[in-house]
């Protein structure tokens, strides 16, 4: 490592302009907005406070979306995280075809949303989907049910697509983290202690228990603002059975041309991804940039 | 990993896994060759019918499936979305290729100094780099349609390459840094007392040692601009211009078209994914497993 002592700007600012173009002027401008009565028929953009806030707060959506938005997020985070590293632990070990099979896990993550949410509503489908075919053959079930047409398990129906596109990303990060314990400690723990279950308990998981929160906080947060799965699939229905928080400012924006309250739902989503941030940051291990 | 498990019992996981990742690809290669008459008889199905490429046919060349040409048939089933798929594949594929030319050219640069130097605000830059990604692009949508529509960027394919191209950075930077790391230090000493400069050190040596793995981030990117759908959609215009993404969006929520039409419009668009999916995994997953990457 070599030092500079001035800032590189003529190197890092190509890179970080845009970003920052792409993150802190449309937070401001969500603020902004949030704060004014910006609708596109009417001309003229009056200051109007916190009204916005509240008038998105008291409408009847929000609640539902927000609490849709929860359980999404709180069952479909831990569940992306526990079945990818399931499947990189058994990825780590090489036998016939592992190959074949290390490349069909990133399928979901290469696939455009909106497709893997029309693979998934074939999957559910009521009259010739794959899953009610498989239980009235095995009798589990008398008749076929709508998945995602029933209120009642549509959000289960779009929490099972989301997870199957995040746990890609969860296997890679795994893999990374587990193929960075060293290969000696292994070793001796083999030697030490033949329960493999004691053996993950107290070698492989200390070591990956930082890259287990960073992922689990990550996965929270594109839950809490994942859009295009639910969009593809129920477009939000049936009733408000997956109306999410996200689906929210999309609805606020776009359809009702109140880019006020949008924005206010924006903000909000803003608010509390940032607490998630933080916690990432929390969560990161501190050598992440001390390199070699 | 230390362990043994029994051959069976790998090979039934390694099934699972397989048919939970790749089965609903599987099934839409299946719907893609039965008619929909097929599909929905419960004692008719592709062994019993052979293989039907009648929607392949339509979506490339426009010549209607016979079942269609019959009386009564509804013909509200064939939607000229799905024949939007090749033009729209083509669509993603330049916009795609673009933000990758412009991730390699703009996030090399400071991905070689993250790799290389140590400078004031580096752990301040790099945190904010790392950390952008994580704000929801759901909460930036308004005002980045504002902002580029009053660019006139709203409908052309400038808007949405600029927009991806932006949103895949900080990856390419994180990646690049690593594999920049990589690069004995030796090689990099012995350049500074051949004179180079920085931009020397950067371009006759680090670039060119690095170039398999500049590429393979590339492709990165590529598949970030490739999937995504939020921003294509609300900045794509006409047909002309629509990515893949944005099409089979409006293909998944048009209830009346004909399944066998879009089991085909997927597939289409998930093989050149499939050829992106062997490709990331052998040249970027594979290269950041092979060490530097700390957990």
């Amino acid at each position: 490592m070599w030092t500079i002592n001035r800032y590189p700007g003529f190197w890092l600012l190509p890179a970080l302009l845009p970003v920052i173009l792409l993150t802190v002027y449309p937070i401001g401008h969500a603020l902004w907005t949030s704060l004014h009565e910006v609708m596109i028929l009417f001309p003229g953009e009056p200051f109007v406070g916190l009204k916005n806030y509240e008038r998105v707060l008291s409408g009847n959506y929000f609640s539902v979306a927000l609490r849709n938005s929860l359980v999404f997020t709180a069952v479909s985070a831990p569940l992306a995280v526990l079945l990818g590293t399931l499947i990189a632990l058994f990825l780590q070990r090489r036998f016939f075809g592992s190959q074949v099979v290390r490349s069909v896990v990133l399928l979901p993550w290469v696939l455009p949303g909106a497709i893997s949410a029309v693979l998934w509503v074939w999957m559910f489908h009521p009259s010739f989907g794959f899953l009610n075919g498989l239980m009235l053959d095995l009798g589990l079930i008398e008749s076929p049910i709508g998945w995602l047409t029933n209120p009642r398990t549509a959000l289960g129906a779009v929490i099972v697509a989301h997870v199957w596109t995040q746990i890609p990303f969860v296997v890679v990060l795994m893999m990374a983290a587990l193929s960075s314990i060293n290969g000696e400690t292994l070793e001796a723990a083999a030697i030490d202690c033949r329960s493999p279950l004691k053996r993950f308990r107290y070698v492989v998981f200390p070591e990956i228990k930082s890259m287990l929160v960073v992922l689990l906080v990550y996965n929270a947060l594109t839950a809490f603002t994942s859009y295009d799965i639910v969009y593809a699939m129920t477009g939000g229905g049936p009733g408000t059975a997956t109306t999410l928080l996200s689906f929210q400012i999309w609805r606020e924006s776009f359809s009702m041309y109140d880019f006020g309250a949008g924005s206010a739902v924006a903000f909000i989503v803003v608010v509390i991804s940032a607490l998630l941030i933080v916690a990432i940051t929390k969560a990161l291990p501190s050598d992440l940039f001390a390199g070699d | 990993m230390a362990g043994r498990l029994h051959p069976l019992a790998t090979f039934i996981f390694a099934g699972l896994i397989l048919l939970f990742s790749g089965g609903p690809v599987l099934l839409s290669l299946y719907g893609s060759l039965v008619p929909d008459r097929v599909l929905l008889s419960p004692d008719q199905s592709l062994w019993t019918q052979g293989p039907s490429f009648e929607s392949y046919r339509y979506i490339f060349t426009g010549q209607l499936p016979d079942s269609y040409n019959a009386e009564g048939a509804n013909r509200a089933m064939i939607s000229d979305a799905a024949r939007q798929v090749p033009r729209a594949l083509l669509n993603s594929s330049i916009n795609a290729l673009a933000a990758m030319v412009l991730n390699i050219i703009l996030g090399a640069p400071a991905a070689f100094i993250f790799a290389r130097y140590v400078f004031p605000g580096k752990k301040l830059s790099f945190l904010y780099l790392i950390l952008s990604p994580l704000v929801p692009a759901v909460a930036l949508v308004t005002p980045i349609y504002m902002l580029l529509q009053s660019l006139n960027l709203v409908g052309s394919a400038l808007g949405i390459i600029l927009i991806h191209t932006a949103k895949a950075l900080p990856f390419t930077v994180l990646i690049l840094s690593v594999f920049f790391r990589k690069i004995p230090a030796e090689i990099f000493e012995a350049a500074v007392l051949d004179h180079c400069n920085r931009f020397q050190t950067f371009w006759r040596v680090a670039v060119p040692l690095a170039l398999p793995s500049i590429g393979a981030t590339g492709l990165f990117a590529f598949m970030l601009s490739y999937s995504e759908f939020l921003f294509a959609m609300i900045l794509s215009g006409s047909s002309d211009t629509r990515p893949v993404s944005v099409v089979m969006a409006a293909l998944a929520r048009n209830t009346d078209v004909s399944w066998s039409l879009l089991n085909t419009a997927i597939f289409i668009a998930i093989v050149p994914t499939l050829a992106l999916v062997i490709l990331v995994w052998r040249f970027v997953v594979e290269g950041l497993l092979s060490g530097a990457v700390k957990g």
